[in-house]
């Protein structure tokens, strides 16, 4: 509660949070936090993951109650007893690991847990879907079909509809958890944005790219190890300052400087690979190359990572590492043949929630060490925290079940996992997803050290600036093919953007 | 929220109705009964009378109750073995504890629903509220059942009054009672499944955080799908004896597994959040059928296990290959 204390000027405050603490165990996840947002304000919330954010998105949500402290919404005591009564004071959330139901239909999503009633109480498909079609038409995403189920829809639709959620309780104050984290254009989520300010809601806003917080945010509050360290005015603020405050030393600038890469000999070589959504693309990862891979939502890269990772089938082309043709059939002969993949949806497709951490880490290596058939904890417990100083995952997470991690200690487990298995090619499908800005540092470091003892890297990355920091060279895809490729000064935003949205001409 | 929606245009989506229809398992179970029912009429000339039908009905019933009841616990990705216990114990109260005459037949259904409310209210308040493993608890209360069902009645016997017995398994007119009591269910669950409660249901099968997240009262839905599963197994205990017109104490422990195997042909996937009553009332008739088409092709009633096991695989197969299936069908 140090540091400056910028505020709105004239508005009294719509939320008003004064000493928040809570407290697991003995573990402290709030300590004393204070914070308020105006009427009509976007108000950025800052910090690494495990700062705090969540429990703060949880108890604002009414799913969580407070040891201690006061919230005010509107002037009045807000004391949410759950999620309904939060949002009957005029809160709500939209949720970063997205809270829709895969076997449900969007309409039934968006209406649970009240559907609209027809004839004699009983929920009429037509009424629901007819409201739902409204409000998506109303936030402009009538692309999506009321009647279609969740699990059929991409992760950006997915992100969407959570977003429209939120917004159909009409809330006086919106709770947006990393709402931009699945979303490759997030322009649409800015236009609703300024809607609903000039509305007067105040929106709370959560996001690990700072680009995007400044344009959106005036004011932010930063959190750290669960404490609010203080509100700062943005535009005042350099981003050294704003990560000096989040991890409470400096950020070291020349990380963002791309190292020289050696000239080298091909490891991963792709040629004329098709299949569903992907055509006759084709190209190489170096030895100790780091390849960026720039598309907008849907443009044949998931499907395309897939089928490097060997769970999505290949009609035609081949795809050899080290001159030697892979196998591609399953993972399993993909991981054989040398291609270490990380997958998109850390939830569903990553962890093993019930698992230690350990245990998470050391699954592609079990066989590595089994001592007369069983699994050694000791050798387990040694691989594992070899690669876990790679990845800077602390050893004391090593014992406790991977759910209790935050999402970056997670993430970072993964990428362990990946690096464990010794394969030799990485294909990683947006590994920084969701993760704060120390995390990220961690997982560039560590994909840097990676390349640069011999690997290769393919990194796909909703994040544009992300790729030019990290990739040596970066490819565009567009409409299932290879739109382009730049590298050296020429990999800039811009250039990547008119790549990628199908204007090559602009970008050569 | 609703005011403007009634002007609203629904933009034209096209429904994918092939893709939809392979993914659902009760078309698959339908699809199989149909097979076996032709294969019956091959062996047996008066399969299709009516006389034939209504047998079948009062003897698939008990057990299609029950797996009505389990799979309102399936859904929610639980299990609930007290379905034998509760048999039993309905089974024998009714042998043992009513009185002749229509009031005395809704006097013991009033019984045995009580009894199993009861049963489903302790199995719910264990799992839902005190938060205990499905499995564990209602493995627990089958076994108190199971042996209250012998306090009741040690041995098989009892004194099962006529209009229980005559009329539960008769006709009313033309139509057979069993088919009355079938239809009631189901479009009594065709109008829950569409209330806050059925959708929930659906909801914390699938994801519960997810459900809890969406504003859905997980713990009070799981309780009272519990109650009304309870209360099923109840029914189907009272048809039981009302079929085989002997109350039975050991009559539950040859339901237990076919009241799952019924539910997994029905579609109702073990995982939560797929699947329905209809499809596990038609998995249940299946394995009644199966029994009476492999005793008219001749077949030993030995080999009754067996051919009830196989059916099963191959309905989790043709489910498994259907969805996916359905998943690659173009949008």
């Amino acid at each position: 509660m140090t540091g400056t204390r910028a505020s709105v000027d004239g508005a009294a405050p719509y939320l008003r949070a004064e000493g928040l603490t809570k407290a697991y165990g003995a573990t402290v996840a709030l300590a004393h936090v204070t914070l308020d947002v105006a009427a009509g304000e976007v108000h950025a919330l800052l910090g690494e993951n495990g700062a705090g954010k969540s429990t703060l998105v949880k108890i604002l949500s009414g799913i969580v109650t407070p040891d201690r402290g006061t919230l005010e919404v509107a002037g009045r005591p807000f004391t949410p007893g759950n999620l309904l009564g939060a949002r009957a004071a005029g809160v709500s959330t939209a949720f970063q690991e997205l809270s829709l139901l895969p076997n449900l239909s969007v309409a039934t999503n968006l209406m649970l847990p009240h559907l609209l009633k027809g004839v004699g109480g009983i929920a009429s498909a037509r009424r629901n879907e007819q409201a739902a079609s409204a409000l998506l038409q109303e936030f402009g995403i009538d692309t999506v079909d009321p009647r279609s189920l969740i699990a059929d829809l991409s992760l950006a639709e997915k992100q969407r509809v959570e977003i429209v959620r939120a917004l159909g309780h009409r809330p006086k104050l919106l709770v947006l958890d990393e709402p931009t984290a699945a979303l490759a254009e997030p322009g649409w989520l800015f236009e609703i944005v300024e809607r609903l300010t000039a509305q007067g809601v105040g929106i709370l806003y959560i996001s690990h790219r700072l680009a995007e917080v400044r344009r959106l945010c005036r004011r932010g509050t930063v959190l750290r190890n669960g404490r609010s360290i203080a509100t700062v005015d943005l535009t005042g603020t350099p981003d050294s300052e704003i990560f000096r405050m989040m991890v409470g030393t400096s950020q070291d600038e020349a990380t963002h400087a791309v190292p020289k890469r050696r000239e080298t000999t091909p490891r991963l070589s792709v040629r004329g690979l098709s299949g569903r959504g992907v055509h006759q693309v084709s190209f190489e990862v170096g030895e100790g190359e780091i390849v960026g891979v720039a598309a907008l939502e849907g443009q044949g890269q998931r499907p395309l990572f897939r089928m490097l990772a060997g769970l999505e089938p290949i009609s035609a082309g081949a795809v050899s590492i080290d001159g030697k043709t892979a196998d591609l059939r399953s993972v399993a002969t993909a991981l054989k043949s040398g291609i270490g993949f990380l997958p998109e949806e850390r939830k569903t497709e990553g962890i093993f929630l019930g698992l230690k951490t350990a245990s998470n880490v050391s699954l592609p290596i079990l066989e590595r060490v089994r001592r007369g058939g069983l699994i050694s904890r000791r050798m387990e417990a040694e691989a594992v925290a070899a690669v876990g100083l790679q990845v800077d995952l602390p050893k004391r997470y090593q014992g406790m079940r991977i759910s209790a991690l935050s999402g970056g200690n997670q993430q970072k487990a993964l990428l362990a996992r990946v690096l464990v298995s010794g394969a030799r090619n990485l294909v990683l499908f947006d590994p920084t997803r969701g993760v704060d800005v120390g995390t990220k540092q961690v997982i560039y470091g560590a994909i840097r050290d990676f390349v640069a003892r011999g690997g290769s890297a393919l990194v796909y990355s909703t994040e544009l600036a992300e790729l030019v920091h990290l990739a040596h060279r970066c490819l565009v895809v567009y409409g299932g093919r290879i739109a382009g490729e730049l590298a050296g000064p020429a990999l800039t935003e811009d250039r990547l953007v008119s790549l990628a949205t199908g204007h090559g001409d602009l970008a050569a | 929220m609703s005011a403007v929606v009634s002007q609203t245009q629904v933009p034209r989506f096209r429904r994918p109705v092939l893709g939809r229809l392979l993914g659902s398992g009760t078309a698959m179970v339908i699809a199989i009964y149909i097979l076996l029912m032709v294969i019956y009429a091959l062996f047996q000339s008066d399969a299709l009378s009516a006389t034939q039908f209504s047998d079948q009905l009062s003897n698939g019933l008990p057990l299609a109750l029950a797996a009505a009841g389990g799979t309102l616990v399936v859904l929610m990705r639980g299990f609930d073995l007290s379905v034998a216990g509760v048999i039993a114990l309905a089974d024998v109260l009714t042998a043992t504890h009513s009185s002749d005459g229509p009031m005395g037949a809704l006097l013991t259904l009033a019984m045995v629903v009580g009894v199993g409310l009861l049963v489903g209210a302790v199995n719910g308040f264990l799992v839902a509220y005190a938060g205990l493993q499905s499995i564990a608890c209602t493995l627990a209360t089958m076994i108190i059942c199971s042996g209250a069902a012998l306090l009741v009645l040690d041995a098989p016997g009892g004194n099962v009054p006529d209009f229980i017995s005559d009329n539960l398994t008769g006709n009313i007119g033309f139509v057979p009672v069993p088919f009355i009591i079938v239809l009631a269910v189901l479009l009594g669950w065709a109008a829950l499944k569409r209330t806050n409660w059925g959708v929930g249901i659906y909801a914390l099968g699938a994801d519960e955080t997810a459900a809890q997240l969406a504003g859905v009262p997980v713990r009070r839905v799981k309780f009272f799908a519990f109650c009304l599963a309870g209360a099923l197994y109840g029914v189907a205990g009272m048809m039981l004896t009302a079929v085989t017109s002997n109350g039975d104490p050991g009559a539950g422990t040859s339901y237990l597994l076919l009241v799952f195997a019924a539910i997994a042909i029905g579609g109702t996937t073990f995982t939560g959040g797929r699947g329905g009553l209809l499809g596990s009332m038609i998995g249940a008739a299946t394995l009644m059928l199966l029994q009476k088409v492999l005793f008219s092709v001749g077949v030993s009633s030995f080999y009754t296990g067996i051919g009830q096991g196989l059916i099963m695989i191959a309905a989790v197969l043709i489910a498994a290959f259907s969805a996916r299936l359905a998943r690659r069908m173009p949008e």
